[in-house]
């Protein structure tokens, strides 16, 4: 045994995910389950929420990452008016919100592993808050263009740079072109944004994703005939932190996400 | 320190620090949180400034029309669901307000001992009843209710007593880092920005500190 930790991935093309209606207090929504976490593995969900003025304030036990592709999310702060593409990430149980979705809302929220729903009007649960926990946000039309080195006709953009430890990074890719991808020591997210891309030779449309995780590299992925573009979301150390444990919160957290969806 | 016995703990209170400015709404729900600490626990609050505006001219400034207004509509809404009772009460002020002769004001409470209530009238002048805390009148009636001899706090901004010690405070809050109000001290853990009283507690605990009920019963 060298220490190393085996490469898992996930790949998930959204056609093959049924849709469904749920709601969490009164909130009405679709979803489809990309992945349910059922194995320990990462838990990936696609929202549609219907407008709603008050998504109450929550927060997850694992680090998220949420990514708006469509309408719109209003968090209080001025500097937090979500438009697509855009990210939120929290740390792992860092209450937010409350905020509000527009008409056309669709988002994926996308955990390392099963993350519950624990709403903040639970006091016990506030007891657990993490202090330290951080909330990032980024849009696409607030960033610019990177040209990649060596990478003809190939460009990137920061919606989380390097340096803030979770990272959102978008690519934007030619037709026909295979883009190499680092090892994802905490798990990192690809999502096809735009265009086509295919994992390990499977194609997937949008907004399909690979979700990868471990010290070896992953198979490159590959463009498809119109191009990718591409989100890729990496999680720092605060993916191992958190989960679904055995105590009475996690408990509760998993059966709110249950009942939910 | 962490484990003190409740004997050693009034002798010794322990700090609590919370930066903060007064034209802060973030802060007004957040002054609840130091009431609460002070009536549940042993502890020595103390109200320090953290300048948010400091180029606002003490007869105000006018808000940006579009941005401001959309901003103030977007906090109230989070204030209502983060503290219904107190946004209830609150109205927004029509302009941007100076805070430097409050802050002259609390250090001038805080020589005659415990700066609590005044910082919690002065809140309540601006954010409640919709005064102006950059007049020396509006500060003196917060004196009033928080029992301090109003005339001599008069004098004492007129005269400028507090001013250099209010710029020392202003400076040592940036070189401390703080950085977001409220941003709050308690022993050596701090709580940026305003979190539910659940989190102060657990953070108190942590420290070895109970609710004074709570101490009293365990000394039997």
């Amino acid at each position: 045994m060298d220490g190393k930790s085996l490469l898992r991935q996930y790949i998930v093309d959204p056609t093959e995910v049924p849709w469904k209606a749920g709601q969490t207090e009164g909130i009405t929504f679709q979803c489809q389950v990309y992945l349910s976490g059922a194995d320990g593995g990462p838990e990936a969900i696609r929202f549609r929420f219907d407008p709603c003025p008050r998504v109450y304030a929550h927060m997850h036990l694992t680090s998220q990452f949420q990514l708006l592709i469509g309408g719109a999310m209003d968090f209080p702060k001025s500097t937090m008016k979500l438009r697509p593409l855009a990210i939120h990430y929290a740390d792992h149980k860092l209450p937010y919100g409350p905020f509000s979705t527009g008409e056309g809302h669709d988002m994926l929220v996308l955990h390392p592993r099963q993350g519950g729903l624990v709403s903040m009007a639970d006091r016990a649960a506030r007891r657990q808050i993490n202090l330290v926990g951080r909330q990032l946000v980024g849009m696409d039309r607030e960033s610019e263009w990177f040209e990649v080195l060596g990478m003809a006709g190939m460009r990137c953009k920061f919606l989380i740079p390097p340096g803030s430890g979770p990272q959102a990074v978008i690519l934007d890719a030619p037709p026909n072109c295979t883009i190499a991808v680092p090892a994802a020591n905490f798990g990192r997210y690809e999502v096809v944004v735009n265009g086509g891309a295919s994992f390990d030779g499977k194609s997937v449309a949008v907004p399909g994703l690979r979700y990868v995780v471990g010290d070896e590299q992953p198979t490159p992925i590959r463009s498809g005939e119109k191009g990718a573009t591409l989100i890729l979301l990496s999680f720092d150390a605060d993916a191992v932190q958190g989960g679904i444990g055995d105590d009475e919160l996690s408990r509760a957290a998993a059966e709110a996400i249950e009942r939910a969806i | 320190m962490a484990n003190e016995s409740g004997a050693e703990q009034s002798k010794n209170p322990f700090r609590v620090v919370m930066f903060a400015d007064f034209i802060c709404p973030y802060c007004y729900i957040g002054q609840e949180r130091m009431e609460q600490l002070a009536r549940d626990y042993d502890v020595r609050p103390v109200w320090r400034p953290h300048w948010l505006h400091p180029e606002t001219p003490p007869e105000g400034a006018p808000f940006h029309q579009n941005v401001d207004r959309e901003r103030a509509r977007a906090t109230a809404q989070w204030l209502k669901e983060m503290a219904p009772e107190k946004a209830a009460r609150m109205r927004f002020p029509d302009k941007m307000q100076c805070s430097f002769f409050a802050f002259q004001a609390v250090e001038f409470a805080q020589d005659r001992g415990d700066a609590l209530p005044f910082t919690s009238a002065v809140y309540d002048a601006l954010w409640v009843e919709g005064k102006d805390i950059a007049r020396i009148a509006t500060l003196q009636e917060a004196a009033q209710k928080a029992g301090l001899d109003a005339e001599e706090m008069g004098r004492a901004l007129r005269e400028r007593r507090y001013m250099e010690r209010t710029m020392n405070a202003v400076a040592a809050a940036r070189k401390a880092g703080v950085v977001s109000t409220p941003t709050y001290i308690l022993g050596r853990i701090a709580i940026k920005g305003w979190h539910y009283y659940e989190v102060f507690q657990t953070v108190m605990q942590r420290q070895g500190m109970l609710p004074r009920q709570q101490s009293g019963s365990e000394k039997g």
